[in-house]
């Protein structure tokens, strides 16, 4: 039974170096400041970032490591509120992302989600919307 | 030529649709890191985000557009938002279509949202990706 206040079973993900290369590859999101440190200082970043939409993807397996069916994500959003900076090291960035059950009504429960690096929140407004059987 | 709030409904499909294979939704799987068997073998569904991808064509055309002016590597990705009616699976044909929905400006940046209507190549959806960018126009 799915109740309000509900916490998902947490998870931490570390981002390296080479997992930025392989998501440019798979993605086709080739930006520079996600692999180029060069380029990161040049547009004022504080070093090459993640990609957001990397973030993203490992945010929700909070939620779809907890659903057994991937159809019932409904929606899922996100703000990109601080960049993830991955240093070129073997320890990278480590981002972890805890998930709780905000609501549930008309067959629907509403999920918030919350991702930290280091102290910091990294995403914003995190809410994933599942059907409820 | 510079983007404003009159080119709010401005309608861009991709040239061509995109045809989901298996292969492409393991690598996608594999590059985020995610071992979910959901989306692996001949059954295989994508994981939420490789939505965003299907959108890249038609976002590429918005690009294209000179009236906006809008350049890539100007832009940061502010918010992300996918509703999905299904799950997008192997051997899927996805046509994308990006419609500008809203434009606010302060000072050199544009607060720019537009919606991508994912379906299948007979207009059946399939998923919707809402995409707030900032487009920074100062020169650094």
């Amino acid at each position: 039974m799915i109740e309000v206040g509900t916490e998902l079973p947490p998870l931490t993900v570390t981002l390296r170096r080479e997992d930025l290369v392989r998501y440019a590859g798979a993605s086709g999101d080739f930006n520079p400041i996600h692999w180029s440190d060069r380029m990161a200082a040049a547009l004022g970043l504080p070093g090459v970032i993640a990609h957001g939409m990397l973030t993203m993807a490992s945010a929700v397996r909070v939620v779809t490591d907890w659903i057994s069916d991937p159809a019932d994500l409904l929606e899922y959003g996100v703000r990109f509120t601080k960049p993830v900076v991955v240093p070129d090291d073997d320890k990278g960035a480590s981002v972890t992302f805890s998930a709780k059950v905000d609501k549930v009504a008309d067959g629907r429960a509403e999920i918030d989600i919350t991702a930290v690096a280091g102290e910091e929140k990294v995403l914003g407004r995190a809410r994933a919307v599942v059907r409820v059987r | 030529m510079t983007i404003d709030a009159t080119m709010v409904g401005r309608s861009y499909a991709a040239a061509e649709s995109y045809q989901v294979g298996r292969e492409k939704i393991r690598e996608f799987a594999d590059a985020i890191g995610d071992p979910n068997p959901a989306y692996r073998g001949a059954d295989a569904v994508a994981p939420p985000t490789f939505a965003f991808m299907l959108g890249s064509r038609a976002l590429e055309q918005l690009l294209n557009d000179e009236e906006l002016g809008l350049r890539l590597d100007r832009i940061v990705h502010g918010a992300q938002k996918f509703s999905y009616t299904r799950p997008i699976k192997a051997g899927d044909d996805i046509a994308a279509t990006a419609t500008i929905t809203t434009v606010r400006k302060a000072g050199d940046v544009e607060v720019i949202m537009y919606e991508t209507a994912l379906t299948t190549v007979d207009g059946d959806p399939i998923a919707t990706s809402t995409s707030t960018i900032s487009h920074n126009r100062a020169d650094a």
